[in-house]
C-alpha cells in the first residue's frame, strides 16, 4: 500500500509543539504528499491549525511558541534550518479563515507578494495579477475594478482575493486553514471548486471542521484529537471503513 | 491499513533544494530596521533622564547653596541672592487642591449625566463639545481670568467671602483679606475651569467601560439611575477614576499660563487665599527671563526640578493605577 | 401588614428622593461647566472679534500706541509649529512602531511606554527649562530653533502613544497574512501595519499640532519673542508669547491685538482638533 503512494512532499517526524509550557502537538509524525490535496479533521482545540502553522512556520513571529522534531520540506528540515524564514513562506503559502485584505488596492494586494521575490516588469506584473485572479475565479468580478480598495469586496470576494494574493507567488504548497469557515454556501462551493483545480499544480493542505468538506475535496484526510494524530490515510478509506474507533465515532456523529 | 508511523515514502531522502531565483535576503534590512525603531525608543527614555539630569545640574549651585532648608524658607530676595521656595511650592500644591475640589465633583457629575442620563442625541455633541474643551489653549483662560474674571470676582465675590466667611473661627483666616481679585483662590478658580473638561472626559471614557449588562441587571432589580451609579459604576470605575483624577491633579500642577495671570506674582506668605501667591510654574515664566545671577537662576531651575518630580510621582502614581485598571479588566473578560 | 407598606412606601420615596436630587445635582454640573465655558468663549468673540482686520495678517507687531498686526507672530508660530512637528513626528513614529511591534518581549518597551506617558502629561515649562539648560545655553541666544525643540518634546510622546496603540488595533491575522506571503517584518511593518493604521496617526499628529499650536510656557525661555521679522535661529516672534506679553502690558491697543491672537489660536486649535477627529472617523480599520 505505502508504494503506492505518490511523492512526499511535506514529511513531519516526532513533531512536538508547545504554546509556553502547553504542549499542543503530541508526537506527530506523517507524510504530505505531492500534488494531492490533504485535508485535516477534528474537533475544535485538536491542533489540527497550530500543525498547518508549523509547514510555514508562521508561528515563529510570536514569542513563547516554539516546536521540536523534524518538518522536512523536499529534503531540507525547515525547522533546523530557519536561515531564510521569508523565502519558505514564499514558498509554502497560506490562506487563512478570516480573509486578509490588505489595505491597498485589489491589485496591489497581489503585487504585494509577487514584487517581494520578483522583479516583473509593468506588463508582466499585469500578466501575473490576471492570472492569479483568473486561477481564484475572482477575475469577471474585480478586472473593472482593480484599483479599488481591497476591503469594498465581499467576504467571499476577499478570500477568494486572498488566495489569489497565495497563488500569484508561485508557492509550491498552499496551507488552507478553515478558509471556507466564515463564508456562505455558494461561496464555499466555489473555493472549493478552486481547491479542486489548483491541486493540479500545488501540494494543498487544508484544515476544516466540515467533515463533508473533506470528503468533497481531500485526496488524504487525517483525523486528529487532542493533540494527536489518531489516523492518516486515503480519504475514501477514512471515511468508509475508517480503522480506528475513535475516527469512527467522529466522523458518524457520535463524538466532537 | 495506513496508519501515520507506516507512512515512509522517497520523501524522507535529503535531496538537495533547487530553486529558481537565488533567495532574497532580507534578515539584514530586518535587524537594521528594528534597531532603527529602538533607538528612537531608547531616545525617548535618553530624554527623560536628560531632563532629569539637566534640571539637577542646573539647580547644583542652588541646592548647595541653600540645602534642604530651601523648601522651608519663605524668603524670596534676589538683591541679598537668598531664594526659598516655600511659597511657590506652597502655591503650587494650594491652586492644585482647589482646582481639584471643585473640578472633581463637577466632572462627576458630568460624566454621571453623558453616560446615564443623557438623550443619546445630546451624547455625542455634549461630549465632542466637552473634549474640544479640554483642548483651549490655557494662556485663553489665563487672559479670560485676568481681564473679565478677576474683576467681577473682586467686586461681587470676594467682598461677601471677607465679610461672611472671613470671622468665622478656624477657616476665617483663609478668607480674609482684601478683594483684589488676583490671588491664590482666583488662580485655584481658573484652574479648576481648566480641568473639568479634561477630568469629565477621563471619568466618562472609564463610565463607558462598565459592562452594559451589569448595569442594566441592577436596573433590572429596579435601581434607580443614583444607584446604579454608586453601586455599580463607580465601584467597577474606581481605580480608573483615581486614575483620571491624578492626570487632572497632574496637568493643575505644572499648569504655567492660566495661573500666571492671575495669581499675583507675590513672594509673602499669606494665610488667606484672597491675597496673592506664586505658584512653581508661574514664577518661572516671570521671573526665568529676567533673572539675573547664578545663584538666582539656579534657585529657580531648582523650583522647576521640585515642579518635576511632583509631577513625576503624581503622573507614576496615575498611570500605576490605569495600568491596575486595565489588568483588572483583562481579568474579567 | 399595613405598617410593612408604608414602610415600603416611604423607602420607595426616599430613593426616588436621593435619585431626583442625585439628577439634579449632575444637570447643575453640567450646566455650570458648560457656563463657563461658555462664558470664556463668549469673551474670546467680544474682544477679538472687533480686532478681527486685514492688517492683522499684513502688518508688523507695532509699539505701543501705533497700529499695527501680527503677522510676524502668525508666520513665526507657523515655521516654529511646523518644525517642532518635523522633528517630533518621526521619533514618535518609530518609538512607537517599536512599543506595538517589537514590544512584546524585553524590558525596554514597557518602560519606554511608562515614561513616555509621564512625559505625555510632564509640565510643559520643564520642558522649555530643559531646552534653555541645554540648547539656549550652548548657542548663546534664544531662538525660534530652540523653541521647535521644546514643542517637539511635546509632540513626541503624543505621536509615541497615538502609534502604538493604532498599530496595536491591527489585526494579527493581517501580519500573518503578510509574513506568509514571505514578507520580512520591516515591509509587514511599513507596507501593511503602519499604512492600515495612517489614519489614527494622522489624527495623533493632528492633536498634537494644534496642542502645540497653543502652547506657551515652553516657548518663554526658548523662542522669546520679536518685534520685527526674524529667522528661526534669533529670537522668533510667536502668537502664544506675544498674546503673553501683549496682555500682561498696561497698554489698550496691545490689549486688542492679543485678544485678537487669542481667538485666531482658539479657532486654529478648535479647527485642527476637529479636523483630527474627521480624519480619525474614515479610518478603514475603524470597520
Amino acid at each position: 500500500m505505502t508504494a503506492k503512494l505518490p511523492k512526499s512532499k511535506i514529511v513531519v517526524r516526532d513533531l512536538n509543539f508547545f504554546y509556553g509550557e502547553t504542549r499542543a502537538l503530541k508526537n506527530i509524525t506523517l507524510d504530505i504528499p505531492e500534488f494531492h490535496v490533504t485535508a485535516f479533521i477534528g474537533p475544535s482545540g485538536c491542533g489540527k491549525s497550530t500543525l498547518i502553522r508549523t509547514f510555514n512556520q508562521i508561528y515563529k513571529i510570536y514569542p513563547h511558541q516554539s516546536a521540536t522534531g523534524q518538518i522536512i520540506l523536499d529534503g531540507v528540515d525547515i525547522l533546523q534550518d530557519d536561515s531564510d524564514l521569508n523565502r519558505l513562506r514564499a514558498r509554502v503559502g497560506m490562506v487563512f479563515q478570516q480573509p486578509t485584505p490588505f489595505p491597498m488596492s485589489i491589485y496591489d494586494n497581489i503585487a504585494f507578494g509577487v514584487k517581494l521575490y520578483e522583479k516583473l516588469g509593468r506588463s508582466g506584473m499585469d500578466e501575473r495579477v490576471e492570472w492569479a485572479l483568473h486561477k481564484a475565479a475572482l477575475w469577471d468580478e474585480v478586472k473593472d475594478i482593480l484599483h479599488r480598495s481591497g476591503y469594498s469586496l465581499s467576504g467571499g470576494q476577499q478570500q477568494r482575493l486572498c488566495i489569489a494574493r497565495a497563488i500569484a507567488v508561485k508557492p509550491e504548497v498552499l496551507l488552507l486553514d478553515e478558509p471556507a469557515s466564515a463564508l456562505d454556501p455558494i461561496s464555499t462551493a466555489r473555493i472549493e471548486n478552486l481547491v479542486i483545480e489548483l491541486k493540479k499544480d500545488y501540494t494543498i493542505v487544508i484544515v476544516t471542521h466540515n467533515m463533508q468538506q473533506a470528503a468533497r475535496i481531500s485526496d488524504y484526510t487525517a483525523y486528529m484529537y487532542l493533540g494527536e494524530l489518531i489516523e492518516f490515510a486515503a480519504t475514501e478509506l477514512i471515511f468508509t471503513r475508517p480503522s480506528r474507533k475513535e475516527t469512527e465515532d467522529y466522523i458518524t456523529g457520535k463524538f466532537g | 491499513m495506513a496508519n501515520a508511523s507506516e507512512v515512509l515514502t522517497e520523501g524522507s531522502i535529503v535531496v538537495p533544494r533547487t530553486s529558481s531565483t537565488p533567495p532574497r535576503r532580507y534578515s539584514l534590512a530586518d535587524e537594521l530596521f528594528k534597531n532603527i525603531t529602538r533607538f528612537f525608543a531608547f531616545l525617548v527614555l535618553f530624554l527623560m533622564a536628560a531632563i532629569i539630569v539637566s534640571l539637577f545640574i542646573g539647580a547644583l549651585p542652588a541646592i548647595k547653596k541653600f540645602g534642604p532648608g530651601f523648601i522651608g524658607t519663605a524668603t524670596w530676595n534676589p538683591v541679598t541672592n537668598v531664594f526659598g521656595g516655600l511659597v511657590p511650592i506652597i502655591g503650587t500644591l494650594l491652586t492644585s487642591a482647589i482646582a481639584l475640589l471643585i473640578a472633581v465633583p463637577v466632572s462627576f457629575g458630568i460624566a454621571m449625566f453623558l453616560t446615564e442620563m443623557c438623550p443619546a442625541s445630546l451624547k455625542r455633541p455634549l461630549g465632542t463639545t466637552i473634549e474640544l474643551l479640554a483642548g483651549i489653549p490655557s494662556i485663553i483662560y489665563g487672559m479670560w481670568g485676568l481681564f473679565v474674571f478677576a474683576p467681577i470676582f473682586s467686586q461681587h465675590a470676594e467682598p461677601w467671602i471677607d465679610s461672611h466667611l472671613g470671622g468665622l473661627p478656624l477657616i476665617g483666616p483663609f478668607f480674609s483679606g482684601p478683594p483684589i481679585g488676583i490671588g491664590v483662590l482666583t488662580a485655584g478658580l481658573i484652574l479648576s475651569i481648566m480641568v473639568i473638561p479634561f477630568i469629565a472626559a477621563v471619568m466618562r471614557d472609564v463610565f463607558e467601560v462598565v459592562p452594559p449588562m451589569l448595569k442594566e441587571s441592577a436596573y433590572g432589580l429596579g435601581a434607580t439611575t443614583w444607584e446604579v451609579v454608586r453601586n455599580i459604576v463607580l465601584p467597577y470605575a474606581r481605580v480608573g477614576v483615581v486614575g483620571g483624577i491624578m492626570l487632572g491633579l497632574g496637568r493643575a500642577i505644572g499648569e504655567t499660563m492660566a495661573v500666571t495671570f492671575v495669581i499675583g506674582n507675590s513672594h509673602s506668605l499669606h494665610a488667606s487665599l484672597l491675597m496673592p501667591g506664586n505658584s512653581i510654574a508661574s514664577t518661572l515664566a516671570n521671573e526665568f527671563t529676567e533673572a539675573v545671577g547664578k545663584t538666582y537662576t539656579s534657585a529657580l531651575i531648582e523650583l522647576g526640578l521640585f515642579l518635576f518630580i511632583i509631577t513625576f510621582i503624581v503622573l507614576a502614581l496615575a498611570k500605576l493605577l490605569l495600568i491596575r485598571l486595565s489588568k483588572m479588566e483583562g481579568k474579567r473578560s | 401588614m399595613r405598617e410593612r407598606k408604608r414602610e415600603l412606601f416611604s423607602i420607595q420615596n426616599r430613593r426616588r428622593a436621593v435619585n431626583l436630587l442625585s439628577q439634579a445635582c449632575a444637570i447643575l454640573t453640567v450646566c455650570f461647566g458648560l457656563f463657563w465655558l461658555g462664558w470664556i468663549l463668549l469673551t474670546l468673540l467680544r474682544y477679538g472679534l472687533p480686532g478681527m482686520s486685514l492688517h492683522l495678517f499684513t502688518e508688523l507687531t507695532p509699539p505701543p500706541g501705533s497700529p499695527g498686526g501680527i503677522i510676524n507672530a502668525l508666520v513665526g508660530t507657523f515655521l516654529i509649529v511646523m518644525l517642532a512637528t518635523l522633528l517630533g513626528t518621526p521619533v514618535g513614529i518609530l518609538a512607537g512602531t517599536y512599543l506595538a511591534e517589537y514590544g512584546q518581549t524585553g524590558w525596554l518597551a514597557p518602560v519606554t511606554g511608562f515614561v513616555n506617558d509621564i512625559l505625555l502629561s510632564a509640565p510643559s515649562i520643564v520642558l522649555g527649562l530643559f531646552v534653555y539648560e541645554t540648547y539656549v545655553i550652548w548657542v548663546g541666544h534664544f531662538s525660534g530653533i530652540a523653541g521647535s525643540f521644546a514643542l517637539g518634546l511635546l509632540v513626541i510622546p503624543v505621536v509615541v502613544r497615538t502609534t502604538a496603540n493604532m498599530l496595536k488595533l491591527v489585526p494579527n491575522r493581517l501580519r500573518e497574512a503578510a509574513a506568509a506571503l514571505g514578507a520580512p517584518q520591516w515591509k509587514i511593518i511599513t507596507m501593511i501595519t503602519l499604512k492600515a493604521s495612517r489614519a489614527g496617526i494622522i489624527t495623533g499628529i493632528l492633536l498634537a499640532v494644534a496642542r502645540i499650536s497653543g502652547e506657551t510656557a515652553p516657548l518663554l525661555f526658548t523662542a522669546l519673542n520679536n518685534m520685527f521679522w526674524s529667522k528661526l535661529n534669533q529670537p522668533t516672534a510667536n502668537l502664544p508669547v506675544m498674546i503673553f506679553d501683549y496682555a500682561m502690558s498696561p497698554y489698550k491697543d496691545w490689549h486688542d491685538l492679543a485678544w485678537a491672537g487669542a481667538l485666531l489660536i482658539t479657532l486654529s486649535v478648535l479647527g485642527l482638533n476637529i479636523l483630527a477627529r474627521s480624519f480619525f472617523k474614515q479610518m478603514p480599520l475603524g470597520r
